[in-house]
């Protein structure tokens, strides 16, 4: 990116910003029902944009900002949802298996990735690609397992690995 | 960001990884792969990072693969749960432009959107007791929804989800003003009841709805045609395709849960436990070779976990928590 290239979009960026920061702040609150969580997702909208590499054409800026922010809110569900179900997994540990208060945080941020993976995948990609991943096991015993052939749990297992890496390499 | 790599040559690489990870591999495709490797230096960077996926190595971090397994089937269930109780904010952001991924996502929903529609609803383990206008009071079990439309001529409730218990009212100012009462109906996808001064419970199942009266009685009216039946109090009945029989005894109170409890003499340990998972999030899994085992008492429908420990202590069966969304109920 150029000099100038990226004077022009630091202007864009910030006209963005001006113009629809509280508008958008407000959209969420009204629907999310909550001031600091509605100004932690604007913000992190305009975090997103901003690390955009292009910015698109905008004859429709509001709608932009608000399917960015849309996004966001799912991600903060499926985010939250995943700490419950981390809560209750750790409930049922023993003393003896209990990962300690550090690694425990460390452990939560490692399901977010995966479970960013996951949600790209269809149920019996997820499926046969957890199999793989977690449980250790072939594609030949994956179709045993599962009933599929082993053409498609190659093509499963191609899928997730796909998934895996356009999230790692690709954004 | 990394250096993009051509798309051909990841899925390349992915289709070595499978044959050389995710399989048992040869000799012969071992050396194809030293061949294709050694063909161009692209071909080392793309296989450096896809056989770095293998296992979600870099992912995990050092967290034991079967707790993120634990883990991630929890949240699945929990999502399923809740998708299937509708109890997502999503309502709130259907509004406004650009909604079509949103509502394709929704639209599936059906629970979300019975409970969009409906003018009271609960969600897994609430209940919730509404005074009407005219003096009746309903009452929503778990997981339940109704609409409610009262106007001069009639006094309508429908029944959407999951059960509730009518107290019908005096509805005195329509007595003060034309001299009589409205007509009180609940509306089911099965039929209509009209009730009789009454008190009573409705609950949707699998193909009816069961209606037992606690009071007076009710008039059923099938959807299909049929002919209208009078449930009197004491007596339960369902309301079906094709028309209505009497019900099933269950074993339980049909109202005891207005109380926070299952109360019964005898109930099948099967019933019981498919009773309580109405009442909380999760799955009860109960084993075959004791759900006919018979018990008695009374079971607290706040606290499913308390009514588990003393079933486990006092019949001779083991609960098990895979996690606490997934009980197992088997010989102890």
């Amino acid at each position: 990116m150029g000099n100038a290239e990226f004077a022009v979009r630091k202007q864009q960026i910030e006209t963005l910003y001006s113009d629809h920061h509280s508008w958008l702040q407000t959209w969420l609150r009204r629907r999310l029902g909550d001031s600091s969580d509605a100004a932690d997702i604007a913000q992190d909208t305009f975090l997103r944009v901003l690390t955009r590499r292009k910015l698109p054409a905008l004859n429709e800026p509001r709608t932009y900002l608000s399917t960015i922010a849309r996004g966001l809110v799912i991600d903060q569900w499926r985010r939250r949802e995943l700490e419950r179900a981390w809560q209750e997994t750790l409930a049922v540990l023993s003393e003896r298996e209990m990962p300690s208060p550090e690694s425990r945080a460390i452990f939560l941020e490692a399901l977010v990735r995966i479970d960013q993976i996951l949600d790209a995948l269809k149920p019996p990609v997820r499926t046969a690609f957890l199999l793989a991943q977690l449980d250790g096991l072939t594609c030949p015993q994956i179709a045993a397992r599962t009933g599929k052939s082993l053409a498609t749990v190659e093509r499963y297992i191609a899928k997730g690995l796909h998934a895996c890496y356009a999230l790692r390499f690709e954004t | 960001m990394t250096r993009p790599l051509p798309d051909g040559l990841v899925q390349a690489a992915i289709g070595w990884s499978i044959r050389l990870d995710y399989n048992e591999p040869s000799e012969r495709d071992r050396q194809a792969f030293e061949r294709w490797l050694q063909a161009d230096p692209l071909h080392g960077l793309a296989w450096q990072r896809v056989s770095g996926l293998k296992g979600f190595e870099a992912e995990l971090r050092g967290l034991p693969p079967g707790l993120a397994r634990a883990a991630l089937q929890t949240a699945q269930d929990l999502r399923a749960r809740e998708r299937a109780a509708g109890r997502r904010t999503a309502v709130k952001l259907l509004s406004g432009a650009g909604l079509a991924v949103a509502t394709a996502w929704l639209a599936r929903e059906q629970g979300l959107w019975q409970r969009l529609l409906a003018d009271a609803s609960t969600g897994i383990g609430e209940q919730r007791s509404l005074s009407l206008a005219d003096g009746s009071t309903v009452m929503l079990n778990t997981d339940s929804a109704i609409s409610i439309d009262f106007d001069g001529d009639s006094r309508l409730i429908q029944l959407r989800r999951g059960e509730i218990l009518v107290n019908t009212g005096p509805d005195s100012e329509a007595v003060a003003r034309s001299g009589g009462k409205r007509p009180f109906w609940v509306l089911t996808p099965f039929g209509r009841i009209q009730a009789l001064g009454t008190r009573f419970t409705a609950r949707l199942g699998d193909g009816h709805a069961r209606i037992s009266v606690q009071e007076a009685a009710v008039v059923l009216h099938p959807a299909d045609g049929g002919g209208a039946g009078i449930v009197s109090e004491g007596e339960s009945c369902q309301l079906m395709k094709g028309g209505m029989q009497p019900a099933e005894p269950q074993g339980f109170t049909a109202d005891g849960w207005a109380e926070g409890v299952i109360a019964g003499r005898n109930i099948r340990l099967g019933d019981l436990l498919s009773e309580l998972e109405r009442y909380r999030p999760g799955r009860i899994v109960c084993d075959p070779d004791v759900a006919g085992l018979r018990v008695s008492g009374l079971f607290h429908v706040k606290d499913t976990d308390r009514a588990l420990q003393f079933l486990a202590q006092t019949q001779p069966v083991r609960i098990g928590y895979r996690t606490r969304w997934w009980v197992t109920v088997g010989p102890g």
